[in-house]
């Protein structure tokens, strides 16, 4: 197991130098003008120059790499030059986490409690009515486009519960809504797949063969059904917890949240070199653990799944 | 503590204290309260019914929603209408302008100009002091303060975004820029005591005093900037103020709140407490719906909603026009096509260079029907015949627009069917066998905006509608808004295309400058027959209206002149003006500071907020009555 951890630690790093590298390259292909917004069209060459300067753009691209990884092997992320010009970008990253993973994890608990037990109804209730409600709003969440149905449960969620239409983090009642919408996609996606893996499990002949002994339905269902069918759904657990980081750009958009969603793509837009590489580089590593603890997590949760080869197997 | 009732949310329990009010509470939300404070809350609330007033008095705040965060407190660096609308409220300048327009004291008590016009001297009033953000007194005001300012602007390192407004007419300010002096004494920027400054330009430049209203121009104490070092303006305790507002809450991303500077020189006209501003990033869309529940205090109302808005009696009692502004549109028409060959360049510029076929292009162009696809209520509120917009200067009581050749061409509309025609069969005649028809027309636009790809349609069905597809074959072409003008305009990569200018002074050579030479709009200078590349007719005229410096009303006569020509020879056609639209405002209208550029209509200063949104036809009387108020108040400066 160490062994594996050490190659997979040797291999994320390996994807997190050749992902911030490459969004580093790419970032420098951007136009000039991006970088000075709407007063571009009104900058001297000389204010351009100097702004191009100050952002360390007219180094080559060599040279501005290896300042970037010389800083970060210092623990320096460097300032922002456009989204809060001249704030280090810690500073302005630091305080959004904790709103996001509170919003997140919130919505994680939500939607797998939730999610979870309407998967175990449908299937335990398949082709009945409760399957068929529950694939109605699986198959809603999907198919209608979520800033549509967000958007109504925020206008019409507000006026009938008396719900705040904006987060405000002096009131707690404030983060009902949000927390709710962030949760709806994930119901689903967990209802979806409890349901159908616990469809599979349940035609399996382990299945006959514990009915065929008498065991009753409901230790059947929790000992070995929902036991076998949660497996695939574990590896993207750890997954789904981190990447709460990255927090949800339309719901933190919709309701004000001070949060991550949406920094990467604003940061993108307005080409704020320093906070992209900053955000990449969190974001691929947060991916990258993800994946790497889902793996451990499967193979806690099924004895059967070995990550490394043993002697003798072919 | 009041109580107020929101729509679809019940009765709002609001707690104030110490002069802030706290979040309000639903009905559900106190029930949720044990026994004991619902019965404390109870008997509050039967109090409030005494508080009325002091109720009414809150709802003076002003409260916003807005989508584009500020980037920086730093006003001497940026160049973003955000950060700058923050700096108009919060730092003052030497003079200011008042609701209608007309330039005063402001932090200057009084200023001359030397005989030879270089020379302006500006002595302050005394006593104003710099504040920090709890308001706590921190220094005087100073000469000192302008000279710190112009030499942190003018530090090339410093990578300041308007640093060019400022060494463009100050003497030696672009050499120190450029690094060719070091001594900044040597700068026309000079403090001779504690509260006379002295500026010297390099030239006579008659708009200086209006220049003095832009950021480029206002004061820093040196001491606390210095002190402060890279962190200046980045937050709400990293700048000192002397104008109306402070900053009291500083949240990037959640909120911001501006209040009462209680040391302000002017206090008695900063009547709106507080400034609340909500950040959202669908502002645009949540507002109306904030603006309905009564949470805010301002919303515009896009065009995409309007017909529904306009449809109900009580949203339609809430809104009215939004003000236009002095910014300019209007389509192009390329002379120096750089396009790929696809679409014909060299086609294009056999065309373009014929005036029947610009004519025809000039008369064709339905803006009307054009400006339909944002502005559906009252188009021609926004349709403008010249570059520079009606009310923008005048002088000899006569506003600009209707100076000399130009008066003829403001009053009339672009768009003539018969003319039109006309010029097509002139056109194909004079063009047969050197151009091949139809004329691709390539036209660029921006796929970020909606209302600008509908638009491109319409023009394109229209134009070739009524002048044949036999003769043009209009090409609207997306590009994404990344680097749109880049892509677009500048490569030259176009043949008509919308743009637009703002303008950077009170006079009108600033709208000249997208046209003379140098410039990256549509190179009028190429065009053929209109003098030669080194000495073309519309620089000359530009020129010939620059060196009038003294008489102003033969100076803006002279630039009449110019824009005329621009004009009547189809160089470009003008299209509207900025703003407009539709808003739900509880801000009383026309009573902020009135200017045609710079940051003084950022200003709260001398607004109230009124208890209900005016409608229309409210709207419509006051905006007459400050009309003819102005016009007695321009009449009497003169």
């Amino acid at each position: 197991m160490i062994k594996y951890a050490f190659k997979r630690l040797l291999q994320s790093l390996l994807t997190l130098f050749i992902v911030v590298s490459f969004v580093f390259l790419l970032m420098r292909l951007l136009p000039i003008e991006g970088y000075f917004g709407d007063r571009f069209q009104k900058m001297s060459p000389g204010e351009v120059e100097a702004g191009l300067q100050k952002m360390g753009l007219l180094d080559p691209w060599y040279a501005q790499l290896g300042k970037f990884y010389a800083g970060l092997a210092k623990g320096d992320l460097g300032v922002s030059f456009i989204y809060r010009r001249d704030v280090a970008v810690t500073k302005i990253i630091a305080p959004r986490i904790p709103y996001s993973m509170g919003f997140g994890l919130t919505a994680v608990a939500i939607a797998m409690i939730s999610g979870l037990a309407m998967g175990v109804g449908m299937a335990k209730n398949k082709g009945l009515f409760p399957d068929k409600l529950g694939t109605l709003y699986i198959v809603f969440v999907h198919a209608v486009p979520l800033a549509v149905y967000l958007l109504f449960v925020q206008l019409y969620g507000s006026s009938l519960l008396g719900l705040p239409i904006l987060f405000d983090k002096h009131r707690p009642v404030s983060w009902i809504l949000p927390g709710i919408s962030m949760s709806l996609n994930g119901i689903a996606f967990y209802a979806m797949w409890m349901r159908r893996y616990m469809v599979d499990e349940l035609n399996k002949d382990y299945i006959k063969l514990a009915r065929a002994k008498g065991l009753p339905n409901g230790a059947i269902m929790v000992k070995h059904v929902m036991r076998n069918a949660y497996v695939p759904l574990a590896q993207y657990l750890p997954a789904a917890i981190l990447a709460t980081i990255g927090g949800s750009i339309y719901i933190e958009s919709l309701y004000s949240i001070p949060g991550m969603g949406g920094l990467l793509v604003d940061v993108i837009q307005r080409q704020d070199n320093s906070m992209v590489q900053a955000l990449v580089l969190i974001f691929s590593s947060v991916g990258i653990i993800g994946l790497f603890l889902g793996d451990l997590l499967m193979a806690l949760f099924d004895p059967r799944i070995k990550l490394v080869k043993s002697e003798g197997a072919r | 503590m009041s109580l107020t009732w929101r729509a679809g949310g019940g009765i709002i329990f609001q707690f104030c204290t110490g002069g802030r009010t706290l979040p309000g509470y639903s009905l559900r939300e106190v029930l949720k309260v044990k026994s004991r404070a619902l019965l404390a809350a109870g008997l509050v609330a039967g109090l409030v019914l005494f508080s009325a007033s002091a109720a009414d008095k809150k709802s003076a705040d002003y409260v916003g929603v807005y989508s584009g965060e500020i980037s920086t407190l730093n006003y001497l660096v940026s160049g973003s209408t955000s950060d700058q609308e923050m700096a108009a409220n919060m730092i003052d300048s030497l003079v200011e302008y008042d609701r209608f327009g007309i330039l005063k004291p402001c932090l200057a008590a009084s200023w001359k100009n030397s005989d030879d016009g270089l020379t302006w001297t500006f002595t302050l009033k005394p006593g104003i002091k710099w504040v920090d953000s709890k308001g706590k007194e921190v220094a005087d005001v100073t000469a000192q303060d302008w000279v710190d300012a112009a030499l942190y602007i003018s530090t090339k390192a410093n990578a300041s975004q308007i640093a060019d407004v400022l060494t463009s007419v100050i003497k030696g300010a672009q050499d120190f820029y450029d690094g060719k002096i070091t001594d900044f004494a040597q700068v026309g920027v000079k403090a001779k005591d504690k509260l006379t400054l002295e500026y010297t330009l390099t030239a006579r430049v008659p708009y200086f005093l209006s220049m003095l209203t832009y950021v480029s121009f206002l004061p820093v104490n040196g001491k606390f900037l210095a002190d402060k070092g890279a962190s200046f303006g980045t937050d709400n305790t990293a700048i000192l103020y002397n104008g109306p507002y402070l900053m009291s809450v500083y949240e990037p991303q959640s909120s911001r709140e501006l209040i009462k500077n209680a040391k302000y020189w002017d206090l008695a006209n900063v009547l709106i407490p507080r400034l609340i501003y909500k950040y959202n990033k669908e502002a645009a869309t949540l507002g109306p719906e904030l603006f309905l529940r009564s949470e805010i205090g301002y919303a515009a109302i896009p065009s995409s909603i309007l017909d529904t808005w306009m449809k109900d009696p009580a949203k339609k009692a809430q809104i009215h026009p939004a003000k236009t502004n002095t910014y300019t549109y209007f389509y192009a028409l390329n002379f120096n096509p750089k396009f790929k060959p696809e679409f014909e360049p060299d086609n294009w510029k056999a065309a373009v260079n014929n005036l029947a076929f610009r004519k025809s292009l000039f008369s064709a162009l339905d803006r009307k029907a054009a400006l339909l696809t944002e502005e559906p209520y009252a188009p021609e509120r926004r349709m403008q015949n010249t570059v520079t917009p009606r009310g923008f200067v005048s002088a000899a009581g006569k506003d600009y627009v209707d100076m000399g050749e130009l008066a003829a061409i403001a009053k009339k509309d672009s768009f003539d069917k018969a003319a039109a025609l006309k010029w097509k069969a002139q056109a194909m005649k004079e063009l047969a066998g050197k151009v091949t028809f139809p004329v691709k027309i390539l036209m660029p636009y921006n796929s970020g905006s909606t209302e600008w790809t509908n638009r491109a349609q319409v023009i394109e069905q229209q134009l070739e509608a009524l002048l044949g597809k036999d003769y043009v074959d209009v090409l609207p072409q997306a590009f994404p808004p990344t680097g749109f003008l880049g892509a677009t305009r500048r490569a030259g990569n176009y043949a008509l295309q919308e743009c637009n200018w703002g303008p950077d002074y009170a006079d009108p050579q600033t709208y000249t400058d997208p046209f003379a030479k140098g410039s990256n709009y549509n190179w009028p200078e190429l065009a053929t027959g209109y003098g030669t590349k080194d000495k073309p007719v519309y620089e000359d005229l530009i020129q010939a209206a620059i060196a009038e410096t003294k008489d102003m009303a033969k100076r803006y006569a002279l630039f009449a002149r110019a824009e005329a020509y621009l004009i009547g020879e189809a160089m470009i056609i003008p299209y509207k003006n900025g703003g407009g639209g539709w808003e739900a405002s509880k801000l009383e209208p026309f009573a902020a500071p009135f200017a045609p550029f710079g940051m003084s209509e950022l200003k709260f200063k001398g607004q109230t907020v009124l208890a209900k949104a005016p409608n229309a036809e409210e709207y419509a009387k006051l905006e007459a009555q400050w009309q003819k108020d102005r016009t007695a108040a321009l009449a009497k400066v003169k």
